[in-house]
């Protein structure tokens, strides 16, 4: 269908930098999730490229068309506003059928559409209501529906699920998604909640202060984050500060070797990767545990005061203050925010070396 | 009039003691305005009414409606009424040409301009009628500055709108320029960003997001804002009385001429209390526009 590529795209505000030089390329059919903290430029990004704002720098290009300068209302794309932005005067139907009405199509097409659009989303019996009797699940619906009738290039979707309670957010999400694989759409999609990117993308940008953190796909985004602020920002992870020296890393519970300079780091690992076993010698003890039924979280503090959280089989029972030892079989080392090595201190092998 | 309906606007119904507890507070609290309203509006009006209908004769009180027939029979009188309908009719179109789009850009504008012209568009809010009468005289009145500038350039004088129903029209829709466009600016912050972005996004250009997206979701308000208007040109008194035509003249000045040159005390009220009773059909058509506007805000 289609491809969307930003091309160094740059954007202040009132002289502030927001978006300061950001390249991407969204493959035809691809979902890929802009996921960032708030203020991060992700909503700027989605704007800019349904053409709502203009970047002071750079080129957007659909399927290879420079469409950097080209209104809104002339774009091959198609936005969810994160607040649905329904027309409250008109029926559910005529909200979706606007568009096709401006295209002047002939009436029995529309209907035709509007009524497989309504089937798509699964209001199909919903056409003559008014848009403040649906709920808000349905009104978001109706939105994508609206979006979706256009057949256009290019969905963008706003933070679309982010007033509707969890179950529904999840329910919408798969709709979403079969929607969009069902038809092939290239869509990109803005959400703050990482749980949404991971169950989503195929590919997912982290943002940060208007940069590109990272672009990955969400396992590779989870299982070897580039940054330290990747690390920080997709699932738990535990920091670790110790000193590397010779090699070898100070660190009174994971020592791990590594061929990186002498000098301060962080050992990022995550609750799944450290293995917890009782031992009465050890200086590490339990302070609390959080039973998950599919898992149960450790919490454990460290002779020196830190505090790790470690995710355990179901079956584990430990009891508060027993005395426990651990190891970690995948470290990551960040020095400052760069990532300096891949470490499974199991082996002791070196895996990545930045 | 609100674009984004969440679901927590249904209406829940309250417990009914609770409700006539409410009830009794909120009567209270209208009452003294209400009584106010009374002594000082419904009063003087049921008077004036009583006034036109009841005639003290030689042979003791006499109902009639011969006040009414006189007025309504009386080729001069009705054609000041024609006149101040007509003014008024035009001035509410003058209005709305001039200040829709002007509120329009005060909405959607983003440019430090805009400010600008809020400002401007403001300003003849400050500046006393009949100053601006008197302004307005020395401007376009004859040997105005504008008949002055057009000598200097050798072109000939305008048709001065002095003394024609142009003149009080022209002072009108100035005076009400500010209030209007005030009103229409409140209204359009019912529409969201996002609907008007939404439709551009759907492709509709200028004309068509005016036409089916802006105006229906500020249509009541537009009716407040007419009504309004009609209401106050309606009942204008200085500028027609200053700039007006001499006759036909508009209903204001000819209510104060009949009541303090003719000394025709009865007829005044008389004309008083048709004025009254037009301005009262805008005036419910005024209340039912809001009360409209309400219900559509839930
Ligand atoms: N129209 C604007 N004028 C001035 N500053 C703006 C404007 N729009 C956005 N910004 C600024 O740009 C930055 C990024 O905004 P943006 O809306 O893209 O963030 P976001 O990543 O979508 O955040 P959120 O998750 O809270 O929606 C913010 O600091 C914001 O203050
Ligand atoms: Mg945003």
């Amino acid at each position: 269908m289609a491809q969307l590529s930003l091309k160094n795209i740059g954007k202040s505000f009132d002289g502030t930098d927001v978006i300061r030089d950001i390249s991407l390329d969204v493959e035809d059919g691809e979902l890929v999730c802009l996921l960032g903290p708030s203020g991060s430029g992700k909503s700027t990004i989605l704007r800019m490229a349904g053409g709502f704002e203009t970047p002071d720098r750079g080129a957007i290009l659909i399927d290879g068309q420079d469409v950097t300068r080209i209104p809104p209302e002339k774009r091959p794309t198609g936005m969810v506003f994160q607040s649905h932005a329904l027309w409250s005067h008109m029926s559910v139907a005529d909200n979706i059928a606007f568009g096709l009405k401006l295209r002047r199509m002939p009436r029995r097409e529309i209907q035709e559409k509007v009524a497989g659009a309504l089937e798509l989303v699964g209001l199909a019996d919903y056409g003559s209501r008014r848009v403040w009797q649906l709920s808000g699940g349905q009104q978001q619906r109706v939105a994508i529906a609206r979006a979706l009738v256009l057949e256009p290039k290019i969905l963008l979707l706003d933070e679309p699920f982010a007033s509707l309670d969890q179950h529904l957010r999840e329910h919408l999400r798969e709709e979403l998604r079969d929607i969009q694989r069902r038809l092939g759409i290239t869509t990109l999609f803005v959400t703050h909640g990482q749980d949404e990117a991971l169950a989503l993308a195929d590919r997912i940008v982290v943002l940060q202060g208007g940069e590109i953190e990272q672009v990955a796909s969400p396992d590779q985004m989870y299982r070897a984050p580039e940054t330290r602020f990747v690390a920080g920002f997709i699932g738990s992870m535990n920091f670790l500060a110790c000193d590397m020296r010779g090699g070898r890393s100070d660190h009174a519970v994971f020592q791990i070797e590594a061929s990186v300079s002498d000098g301060p780091v962080e050992l990022a690992i995550r609750p799944e990767a450290i293995v917890v076993t009782p031992s009465a010698t050890s200086t590490a003890r339990v302070h609390r545990t959080t039973d998950y039924g599919t898992h149960i979280l450790v919490d454990i503090d460290l002779a020196d005061g830190t505090r790790v959280k470690a995710m355990c089989p179901p079956a584990t029972r430990l009891a508060t203050g027993q005395p426990v030892s651990l190891s970690a079989d995948r470290v990551t080392v960040f020095r400052g925010t760069e990532k300096l090595a891949d470490v499974a201190p199991v082996e002791m092998r070196e895996v990545a070396h930045v | 009039m609100t674009t984004l309906a969440s679901p927590d606007r249904s209406i829940r119904k309250g417990g009914q003691a609770k409700r006539h507890g409410r009830g009794l507070t909120g009567l209270l609290l209208v009452s003294a305005p209400v009584m106010l309203l009374g002594w000082l509006i419904i009063y003087p009006i049921f008077n004036a009414i009583g006034r036109t209908l009841f005639v003290k004769g030689d042979a003791g009180v006499r109902f009639g409606f011969d006040s009414y027939h006189q007025f309504l029979t009386d080729g001069y009188s009705l054609s000041n009424l024609w006149l101040t309908l007509w003014v008024t009719a035009v001035c509410a179109a003058l209005l709305m040409a001039t200040c829709l789009p002007l509120a329009l850009y005060l909405r959607f504008a983003k440019s430090r301009v805009a400010a600008l012209v809020q400002g401007l568009a403001l300003f003849p809010m400050f500046v006393p009628s009949v100053i601006l009468a008197y302004a307005l005289i020395r401007t376009i009145g004859p040997n105005g500055a504008v008949d002055l500038v057009l000598n200097a350039v050798g072109l000939p004088k305008i048709n001065s709108p002095y003394l024609t129903p142009w003149g009080p029209i022209i002072g009108l829709v100035w005076d009400n320029i500010p209030l209007t466009t005030l009103m229409l600016v409140a209204g359009l912050g019912g529409v969201s960003d996002n609907a008007v972005e939404a439709a551009r996004d759907a492709g509709a250009r200028h004309f068509a997001l005016l036409r089916h997206i802006i105006l229906p979701q500020i249509g009541n308000a537009m009716l407040v804002v007419l009504s309004f208007t009609v209401l106050s040109i309606f009942s204008a008194f200085t500028l027609p009385y200053v700039l007006g035509p001499a006759s036909p003249e508009m209903m204001g000045p000819f209510m104060q001429r009949t009541f303090s040159q003719v000394l025709d005390t009865r007829m005044a009220v008389t004309q008083a209390v048709i004025t009254f009773i037009i301005c009262a059909g805008f005036g419910a058509f005024y209340v039912r526009s809001i009360a409209k506007n309400r219900e559509a805000r839930r």
